[in-house]
This record gives structure tokens, C-alpha cells and sequence, in this order.
């Protein structure tokens, strides 16, 4: 079979494994949610609700219904691609979601740049002078990074540069003082393409922080991976054999051997985009971002069933898609990979 | 020095420099109207229909946006809002009359009346998630002349004055909300406030002064309501400039008493409300061991409230002996016992503790809630210094969601938990702690007393409950202070603290000030010189 084939069969089989592994996951959260103590109704009617109240919501809600009719309408609306409503405002849970992720994307994909480029500086840097101290403090630099814990460093970058500096604003995604653009919900783009400098202006300062914070954490895991593959590679028969050809050693550094270290980068990268997809928690929550993690979160505490399965629903979907592209991504790429 | 090491640390120096320069491009605050007033909060609001509405900052919100029939002042006194006139009663108690003023607009133009009032009232007792607050007792609303309506009760009420200065039952424009008769509107409020919504995020709402207000007119230019999910980042954006107000509800009592100090000081201008909060601890009367009276006697005389007060919130939470805030029961003493290790002593040793036996009690607490751990930690270790040889107290963090759904389950021997009445009224303190449908002897099997917890009743309180309800002035006041002392003499509830509502401003603001209700009056922010 050719190689492009069993590429192709490779990425078919994959996207037709989804739905089914779809259907799992959303029958576990199903179930777990049902599990988990606590009541919806709860989070709608506090607690002190009499019996008469909770029960008049709990049948306005469906939730009196038995387990597996509520799980088979679940099911069947969700094969429509209809996520329902939240329980708590009736808002429907695609209009949650629209809302959400964007800001949790947009956010991840500048923290991933951010960590992209510092990545694969330090990683770069080390391996190109190995043994100095650049290379020890880039060692250093990547064990620390990847040790921290992203809600202590949030909160120390935080008070340095929102606090005590009053560089940037504390928390939050856009200035109150301006009112937002429509469009997207990418507020960069949507900026962008209105004109709206002000608004650019504001959204740059709120994504400030926290990219960057998420991009240095995520940096140490690139410049680690970097590091580690190019001196494996450095060490090959074939830049061996470019060497004796009397190849500067810049280009063997830049052309020979970068680009095959590289790949597990890209792999990795995949791996972290995909985490993204579902947000980074603790940095959502100590800069208020509006992201779908903190989303998920205050749904998860309400026990609002229907925002909860949503969100994992789409987010797993999305992390199905994105891991199909690296793997043809890669496979692009190398063409040692078989499928 | 080398050539190459020289050149890398122009490099790096030269990338230092242009990131500084960059992040204070980044940094240059855009312009900002200094009319309007920035005021933050933590919590998102999901939704802003006065039917839904159950968070403090929702209320708070819709407080600025729509105005009550009646408000309590801040001398604790009911003073007429959207009515002409105190209400009438009929002289069985069955009817209330209400005047309307006349000079009053919706934001959507269209007038205030009787019907309007009507509307939002049968809505509210329609799909009202709090709808039970009115508990049947309005049995009919009936608008007889444009600006007069009239509540017919099933039974006499005297708390119903009170419950008519709920912000559920802020009157909302039948114009605007025909398509929502049955369902919440979420993302709009159409109301008769001093403001009007101009923008709705959950995370920001904008609020302009309505030029229309039948009162006096805000003295800002506008707010700008937000909200961020921690203390830590509350805290922060008032002490960099970027908020203008801060309402305290989930700040940390570290940075509430650095708050405090720093008004103190005069960095910053500090006001606070009535106490509406109280804290207090749920005792399981109908189990082994907390259904021996003596046992939960002896709990009661073994708490420190002046020192839990001033080592969990640096005296910013005042004690509190009594489960009806102060300023609704108007009276002079506390009806629960003082601290006194030796009596609690006694009667553990009475019990049949302390010699042999030592009582080891499950004391649980909402993981979610800093200062309910802190409380649960000192009073461990008032009792380890007090009691060490009758009692030990075991505790246990859980979510407050699971707490909440299995109170009711009789899950937890001793809770902590806190309460806000929907109304300033003592029946809306009284009735959700002690109400009981369905008892037998001294347990409550069926009822309020029985979701909270506590399982406690005495034969009577149900009866005592409603006829408070029936009575009225110093009748009722009595009354209510019977209730309230016999539930402190069944000891199943041990009350710790009372928590006043508290906004921080910046010093170019005037002090924040509250309504009766403990709501900020967002009107009266204004810039001073």
C-alpha cells in the first residue's frame, strides 16, 4: 500500500473511531455527573427550597425522569448536535460554548507561541554552546518552569506587574471602560478586523499576563524536548558525515539537524494544543479569564448536567481533530513515519 | 573579556530593554471617562431576571436597576418606594391595599401601574425560582384602580410588608417581557431604577443613569459592574487603581482586615451595611449523641465567639448570640448563653462524660469557605484547651454543594453554615431554621427544621410560627422573641457571627454607602475633590 493510502486510511479509521469514543465519553460524564453528590436544583433554588419548589423544578427540568430515559434524550439530541440548555439560566449550552471558547483559544494559542518562540531559544541556545553556562542556566530555565506551579507563578506575576508596577490590568479579558467588539469572539481579530485600536489596545494589555505566564510555563517542556532530541541528533552518522564534508557548523546546526529535532516538538506541541482546547484552569481562574475551563468549572459546582456534558463533548471532539491534523502534520513531514 | 561574550550580553541586555519598552507600550492604560465608576465584585451573573435571581451581586445589581414597592432605610425603617403610602390592612388581616405612585416610567417608556405591579408579582409566584419565599400566602392579586393594588392572603401576614421589599419582586415592564411571561429573560432588565442596562457580559455590565427616574438622579455618570473570580485579583485591582469600588462579598478575611486597615489609615474609604448574614453551626438533635439536650447545652457554653471572632476575622465578623440579626429584632439581650468552659464542663461531666468517656463529635465544614475552616479550627482548639478530657472535635471538609444536598439527609452530626433572609423581616430567619410540617415530640420529620439540618421542633413551633405571623407591633415583636428563645433553649443551633456587607472606594469616591437591606446604593458613588 502506498504511502499517502495508508496515510489517508490511517486519518479515516481515526475519524470514524471518534464518534463511538464520543459516545463514551459522554455516557461516563453522564453517569459520573449523576454519580457525584449534589442537585442542580440546588444551584437554581438555594437551599432552602422547600420539598414542593424542588420537586415543581426538578420535573420543569426533566430531571425526575428516569435515569435512562433522561440518558437516552440525552443521546438522541446530542446525535443532533443539540447540547440542550443550562439548567441554571436556560441559556443553551451552544451559546455557552461560542461564548467560552474562544477566549480559551485565543489564549492558547498566544501562550503556545509565546512558548514556541522561548522554547525553542533556550533549547536551541543550550544545545549550540553545550556545557556553558548558557546551556546549564537553559537547563535550569526548563526544569523550573516546568516545576512551578501555574497558580503560584500566575499570582506572583500578578502582583508584580498588576499590583505593585500597575502595569497591566489585574485580571479579566477586555477594559470595562470600552465596549467589546462584535464578531468572532477572538476579541485580537475581531479588534483587528473592526479597527478598533482602543479595543486592541485593551485586549493586548488583559491577554498580557496571562499568555505569558502560560507561555513560560509550557516553554520548559518545548526547550527540554528541543534540547534532548537535537543532541541525540548532533551525535548521528549522517551530521558526522556532513562535518567531515567540511559543512559550517551553523548550517549542519540550523539545516541538518534542527528540522528532524524539531518533530517531536511538533508532536509535543500537538499534545499541548490539545490540552489547551479544554483550557488552563488555574491560569483562567487567577486572571478571571472567561474562558471554557472556568466555565466548566462553576458548572461543574452548580452540577449544571447539560453545560457540563456539552462542553467535555465539544472539547473532546476538538481534541480528536486537532490530534488527527499533528499526526498527518507529522507524517507530512517525515517520511520515515509509517502508518 | 572575549569578543563573543561581550556581544551576547549586548544581546541580552539589548532584549531586556525591548521587552521593558514593549510591556510598557502594552502598559499604557486607555483613556477612561472619570464620571463613571468602576465597581467589582467576585461571581459571575448569569442571569438578571429578578425571578432567577439568588446571588448577592445579582441582587445588588437589580437593586440599582429596579425599585421595590417599599425599602427599608437605614434606620432599620419601611419607607414607601414604588407606593404612595405605607399599605392598608384590613382590619381580619386579609387584604392589603397598596397605592402606586403615578410619576413612574419604565426604561422602555411605557408607564408604572397597578397592572404592571400585578404582572411581575403573578410572574414571580409563576416561574419565581424563589417563588416558595411567598409560601401561599398571596392568594389573589386584584388592581381595582390604575395606581392601587390589592393582595388578597389566605391567611394574615404580617411579614408579607417585609417580603414586599424583596428585589424578586422588583416590578419589571409587561411590555418588555410579553414573550417571557413563562420563561427568564437573562440577558436583559427592563425596570424602573435610577439605571438602566446599556450592556450585559456576565462578567461586565454597564449601567446608565435613566434620564426618566421618577427620583432624585444618580450622582455618577454611569457604572461599569465586573466581576473576577478571586479575592487575591479583587483585592489587587483596587489597590493598582483599576477598580474604583469593591464590594466585599468573597474577599478573604486576610485581605478584608488589610482593607479595613488601609481605611483606617485613610488610603482608602470603608462602608458597611446592616448585618444580614449570620453564621452559625447546625446540631443534629434526633441522633445519639447530639440528641441528649445536655450534650448540645454544653456545646453552646463552649464556644468563644469574641475570641473565634477576632482570630478568624480580626473582629470584623461580630459575635453573635442569636439567630435573628439585631437590627430586625430590635431587643436588648441575646437569647443563647455566653462563654463558660465550666459550665459546659459540668454538663458534659452531667451527660456522663469526662471521666471515662470523652465524646468525640464530627464537625463538618465547607471546604469552599475559608473562614468556615478557620472557625472549625479555633473552636477544635478551644475545646482541646477547655474540654480536653470530656470532648474532642473531629473535622471534615465537604464541598458546599454536596453539604447543601445532604443536610436535609441528616448527613452531619454538627455543620457550619450561614444564612441570609430574602427580606429584612425576623419570619424570614425564623421560619427557615424552625418551621416543621410534619413532628413527632421533639423531631421534626417534615419542614424547614428538618432540610437544615438540625431535625429540631417542639410541639408548638409550627403553631408559635404562624400566629407570629398573624400578630402585629410589640404583639408580634414578643412573640417573635418567645420563638427565639425557645430555640435557643432546644440548643440545636449554635449562632457565631454576624457579617455586615462592606464596600471599599477609592479616596477620590465619597464612603460607599447601603440601603436597610444591605445593598450598596450604587446612586450614591460619587467623585469628591
Amino acid at each position: 500500500m502506498g504511502r499517502g493510502r495508508a496515510l489517508l486510511q490511517y486519518c479515516a479509521t481515526r475519524l470514524a473511531l471518534a464518534p463511538i469514543m464520543l459516545w463514551l465519553i459522554a455516557s461516563m460524564v453522564f453517569l459520573l455527573l449523576r454519580i457525584a453528590p449534589g442537585d442542580p436544583v440546588d444551584a437554581v433554588l438555594g437551599t432552602r427550597a422547600n420539598e414542593l419548589a424542588r420537586s415543581a423544578l426538578r420535573a420543569k427540568l426533566g430531571l425526575n425522569q428516569p435515569l435512562i430515559k433522561q440518558y437516552l434524550d440525552f443521546i438522541k439530541d446530542l446525535s443532533h448536535g443539540d447540547l440542550g440548555e443550562a439548567l441554571v439560566n436556560q441559556e443553551p449550552v451552544r451559546n455557552i460554548i461560542q461564548k467560552a471558547l474562544p477566549a480559551s483559544l485565543e489564549l492558547g494559542i498566544t501562550a503556545l507561541i509565546v512558548a514556541a518562540l522561548i522554547g525553542i531559544a533556550v533549547g536551541f541556545s543550550g544545545v549550540s554552546r553545550a556545557g556553558s553556562k548558557t546551556d546549564l542556566a537553559g537547563r535550569l530555565y526548563g526544569i523550573s518552569t516546568y516545576a512551578l506551579p501555574p497558580f503560584w507563578a500566575a499570582m506572583l506575576v500578578q502582583l508584580l506587574f498588576a499590583v505593585i508596577l500597575g502595569w497591566l490590568p489585574v485580571g479579566g479579558r477586555f477594559p470595562p471602560s470600552l465596549l467589546q467588539p462584535n464578531g468572532t469572539g477572538f476579541l485580537l481579530l475581531d479588534s483587528l478586523v473592526s479597527g478598533n485600536w482602543s479595543a486592541l489596545q485593551g485586549t493586548i494589555r488583559h491577554l498580557f499576563l496571562p499568555s505569558i505566564t502560560l507561555g513560560i510555563l509550557l516553554s520548559g517542556i518545548f526547550s527540554r524536548a528541543l534540547r534532548m532530541n537535537l543532541s541525540r541528533i548532533l551525535e548521528a552518522d549522517y551530521i558526522e558525515a556532513s562535518r567531515s564534508r567540511g559543512i559550517k557548523e551553523s548550517q549542519i546546526l540550523l539545516k541538518h539537524a534542527l528540522p528532524n529535532a524539531l518533530l517531536p516538538v511538533l508532536t509535543i506541541a500537538g499534545i499541548t494544543i490539545a490540552s489547551l482546547i479544554g483550557g488552563a484552569l488555574l491560569i483562567e481562574v487567577t486572571f478571571s479569564w472567561p474562558g471554557i475551563a472556568m466555565r466548566l468549572q462553576e458548572a461543574i459546582a452548580q452540577r449544571d448536567y447539560p453545560v457540563v456534558q456539552g462542553i467535555v463533548v465539544v472539547v473532546a471532539s476538538l481534541v480528536v481533530v486537532v490530534s488527527v491534523i499533528v499526526d498527518i502534520l507529522v507524517a507530512t513531514i517525515d517520511p520515515r513515519i509509517r502508518y | 573579556m572575549p569578543r563573543s561574550g561581550l556581544r551576547n550580553r549586548i544581546n541580552l541586555a539589548t532584549s531586556i530593554a525591548a521587552l521593558c519598552l514593549f510591556i510598557s507600550q502594552a502598559s499604557c492604560k486607555p483613556n477612561r471617562n472619570d464620571n463613571r465608576i468602576v465597581v467589582a465584585s467576585a461571581g459571575k451573573i448569569t442571569s438578571l431576571d429578578p425571578a432567577q435571581a439568588n446571588t448577592f451581586h445579582t441582587l445588588q445589581l437589580i437593586s440599582a436597576l429596579g425599585d421595590t414597592l417599599y425599602k427599608i432605610d437605614v434606620n432599620g425603617e419601611l419607607k414607601p418606594n414604588l407606593a404612595k403610602d405605607i399599605p392598608k390592612i384590613s382590619e381580619n388581616g386579609l387584604t392589603i391595599s397598596i397605592p402606586l405612585r403615578e410619576d413612574v416610567l419604565f426604561h422602555d417608556g411605557t408607564r408604572f401601574n397597578s397592572l404592571a405591579m400585578a404582572f411581575s408579582l403573578k410572574r414571580f409566584m409563576r416561574i419565581g425560582t424563589l417563588s416558595y419565599i411567598i409560601g401561599g400566602r398571596i392568594s389573589s392579586i386584584e388592581t381595582p384602580e390604575p395606581y392601587l393594588i390589592r393582595l388578597k392572603l389566605s391567611r394574615p401576614s404580617s411579614s408579607i410588608i417585609g417580603l414586599l421589599t424583596s428585589i424578586n419582586l422588583t416590578p419589571i415592564s409587561p411590555k418588555a417581557y410579553e414573550r417571557h411571561t413563562d420563561k427568564f429573560l437573562n440577558r436583559k432588565f427592563i425596570g424602573t431604577g435610577p439605571y438602566q442596562l446599556t450592556t450585559f457580559r456576565s462578567q461586565h455590565q454597564r449601567l446608565t443613569p435613566f434620564p426618566l427616574y421618577w427620583n432624585k438622579s444618580p450622582r455618577n455618570s454611569g457604572i461599569d459592574f465586573i466581576s473576577l473570580s478571586n479575592s487575591t485579583s479583587l483585592f489587587g485591582a483596587l489597590q493598582s487603581g483599576e477598580i474604583d469600588v469593591l464590594l466585599s462579598n468573597s474577599i478573604d478575611e486576610d485581605q478584608r482586615r488589610s482593607l479595613n486597615k488601609m481605611a483606617n489609615e485613610g488610603l482608602i474609604r470603608e462602608g458597611a451595611g446592616a448585618a444580614m448574614e449570620i453564621g452559625y453551626i447546625t446540631l443534629r438533635s434526633n441522633i445519639y449523641p447530639l440528641n441528649q439536650k445536655i450534650v448540645r447545652e454544653a456545646l453552646l457554653h463552649s464556644l468563644d465567639r469574641e475570641q473565634i471572632s477576632e482570630r478568624v476575622s480580626y473582629g470584623l465578623r461580630e459575635p453573635l448570640r442569636a439567630i435573628v440579626p439585631p437590627s430586625l429584632s430590635h431587643k436588648s439581650n441575646s437569647p443563647w448563653p455566653t462563654y463558660d468552659p465550666q459550665t459546659a464542663k459540668k454538663l458534659m461531666q452531667e451527660a456522663g462524660y469526662c471521666e471515662t468517656k470523652k465524646l468525640t463529635l464530627p464537625l463538618t465544614y465547607r471546604s469552599n469557605v475559608p473562614a468556615d475552616k478557620l472557625l472549625a479550627l479555633t473552636w477544635k482548639a478551644q475545646i482541646k484547651r477547655d474540654l480536653s478530657d470530656c470532648l474532642n472535635l473531629k473535622l471534615d471538609g465537604v464541598e458546599s454543594t454536596t453539604i447543601y444536598r445532604q443536610l436535609g439527609e441528616g448527613a452531619f452530626q454538627a455543620v457550619i453554615l450561614d444564612w441570609r433572609g430574602a427580606y429584612p423581616d425576623p419570619e424570614a430567619y425564623l421560619s427557615p431554621l424552625l418551621s416543621c410540617n410534619k413532628s413527632k415530640e421533639m423531631v421534626c420529620e417534615e419542614g424547614e427544621a428538618a432540610i437544615s439540618g438540625s431535625f429540631w421542633t417542639t410541639p408548638f413551633m409550627e403553631r408559635e410560627i404562624r400566629l407570629s405571623d398573624e400578630l402585629r407591633g410589640p404583639n408580634r415583636k414578643k412573640k417573635l422573641n418567645e420563638i427565639e428563645q425557645s430555640a435557643a433553649k432546644g440548643a440545636a443551633y449554635l449562632p457565631v457571627w454576624l457579617v455586615k456587607p462592606r464596600a471599599w472606594a477609592q479616596n477620590h469616591l465619597a464612603k460607599p454607602e447601603f440601603n436597610g437591606s444591605g445593598q450598596l446604593l450604587l446612586e450614591s458613588l460619587r467623585q469628591i475633590k
